[in-house]
């Protein structure tokens, strides 16, 4: 028979074991999600495809007509990064509001509550895994090159979602306190698009410049998707280790700062 | 015997934030004008309380609004935290805090089932074994597969009930809402807590109504400003006990 004590800061009983339990709670939020999300309209989930396809072809249209860029298969190159890049940037804006919009559930029942956060993110995944289909379908077709890195792929792209995750643990309890902070973090995303490496080639850069862009992680794991889908290579060492710097970073930060706010989550909403 | 559920010197603190700057421009503000500035202070809400239920015990917690009652209900469901002290519950605790918690509009009667039950922390196969008794329960055969928007607030209650009283909780920590529904269903909730209690079932039931108390538990404590004022046993077969409580409501 479960035992529980619940005291002040007592060690949360049997940490994964518990969470596993609720894997379905996390598995119908997410359908909710997906469900409520297209309710009525008659395309239905074609239409996350609709978004990253708009924006592939207004890039593709300014980075050809308007700035020139001399890359070879340039529309690969810019699908890998708009694709990659509105995973990042949807699963942060909408971790945000996922503490705040779920304060219905939190004070009524008890349940883990990072397993909020965790299934804003899962859903943002999912629809993303129906757009990067586009990708799957036109990647012969833009000269993409099949080679034994792409195996390699599903890792880094591990790496990146593990990443994603610090990141929107810190801001979905961050937000409980700060109700700004959503407002801030749309227009950082903003600025996000364009000091990453998606349209262009960092080496075109000037030294400098170049150097302040490397210090934003996305473009270290720009570089990994680059490599493996775009160049046919592998990535750099460094670049590996860099993002993986950065994603124990995010990590650490996360999961101690929620762990830390969690308990009185229910007192701040 | 272990108790079922054991509350040790459990004392709750909640900080009033009065003008609780949520924004950066309150917060701004507030550097200038005194009268902006977030005040806090500390509310008692619960103070050094001790409670012990035996396993198929049931409890009344009454008390006036704001009495601490329903905070106290909170910890023991794991919502809140004491600021001091421990409870201990042995068993699966099902809290009924609010009927339908998670019940979303948009999703039909039967798919909201499911959702409710996970966050009891049901796996959707477990919740699946008991979904027929559960749509019987309710008596909404009918309208199961259609959105809960179309449902009636009496019918959302309805399904509420029934997904929580078909989890087999080992405690069940029930806030004001044993009136559910019409005559008939009522008493159907009624007789189907009786047979969860009489299968051993821990109950702990948060009320201003002293009659009610009487009807379901076994014992009741009184909370007046976050302390124990009275507690006693309930002696069915003595009606002045009742009125006893009833006198001093």
């Amino acid at each position: 028979m479960q035992t529980n004590t619940i005291a002040p800061s007592s060690a949360p009983a049997a940490g994964f074991a518990r969470y596993w339990q609720y894997r379905d709670l996390v598995r119908n939020l997410v359908i909710k999600d997906l469900k409520v999300r297209y309710q009525g309209a008659t395309l239905g989930f074609l239409w996350s495809l609709g978004n990253p396809l708009a924006l592939i072809l207004l890039y593709d249209f300014v980075f050809t007509h308007i700035f020139r860029s001399d890359l070879p298969n340039y529309i690969l190159y810019l699908v890998i990064g708009v694709l990659h890049y509105n995973l990042f940037s949807q699963a942060v804006s909408q971790s945000c509001e996922s503490l705040t919009s779920a304060s219905g559930l939190i004070q009524k029942i008890y349940f883990p509550r990072i397993l909020v956060p965790t299934a804003s993110l899962l859903f943002t995944l999912a629809l993303w895994l129906i757009a990067i289909l586009i990708l799957v379908v036109l990647y012969p077709f833009l000269g993409g090159v099949y080679h034994w890195g792409l195996l390699l792929y599903p890792l880094a792209l591990g790496l990146y979602i593990a990443f994603i995750w610090g990141i929107v643990l810190t801001f979905s309890v961050l937000q409980v306190e700060l109700r700004d902070l959503k407002h801030l973090v749309e227009i950082a995303l903003m600025f996000g698009f364009w000091l990453t490496p998606i349209g262009y080639d960092i080496h075109v850069l000037k030294p400098t410049t170049r150097e302040i862009i490397a210090l934003n992680p996305l473009t270290q794991f720009m570089d990994l998707f680059h490599a493996l889908l775009y160049a046919g290579t592998l990535p750099a060492l460094s670049h590996v280790l860099i993002a993986t710097a950065w994603t124990g970073g995010t990590l650490t930060v996360g999961t101690i700062l929620f762990r830390r706010k969690a308990r009185h989550l229910v007192e701040d909403l | 015997m272990l108790p079922a559920v054991l509350v040790e010197h459990v004392r709750k603190e909640f900080i009033l934030r009065h003008n609780r700057a949520m924004g950066l421009k309150t917060r701004f503000l507030a550097l200038f004008h005194q009268s902006k500035r977030e005040r806090r202070e500390h509310f008692l809400a619960l103070d050094d309380i001790n409670l012990r239920v035996e396993p198929g015990e049931a409890l009344g917690l009454l008390g006036h609004n704001g009495s601490g009652k329903s905070t106290l209900l909170q910890i023991i469901a794991g919502i809140l935290e004491p600021s001091q002290g421990r409870v201990i519950t042995r068993g699966r605790v099902a809290p009924l805090i609010q009927l339908g918690v998670g019940f979303h509009p948009e999703l039909s009667g039967y798919e909201n089932i499911f959702l409710n039950a996970s966050l009891y922390g049901f796996r959707n196969r477990d919740t699946q074994k008991r979904v027929k008794d559960i749509i019987e329960f309710s008596e909404l055969a009918h309208f199961i597969d259609t959105p809960l928007k179309n449902y009636s607030s009496g019918m959302q209650m309805r399904l509420g009930f029934a997904v929580a009283v078909h989890l087999q909780p080992d405690i069940l920590l029930a806030d004001e809402i044993l009136a559910v529904g019409d005559q008939p269903f009522q008493e159907k909730c009624h007789a189907r807590i009786a047979e969860l209690r009489a299968q051993g079932m821990t109950l702990i039931l948060v009320s201003h109504s002293a009659e009610q108390v009487s009807k379901f538990c076994d014992q009741y404590v009184r909370l007046d400003q976050g302390r124990v004022v009275e507690e006693g046993r309930i002696d069915k077969s003595v009606v002045a006990s009742i009125s006893a409580i009833s006198a001093t409501m």
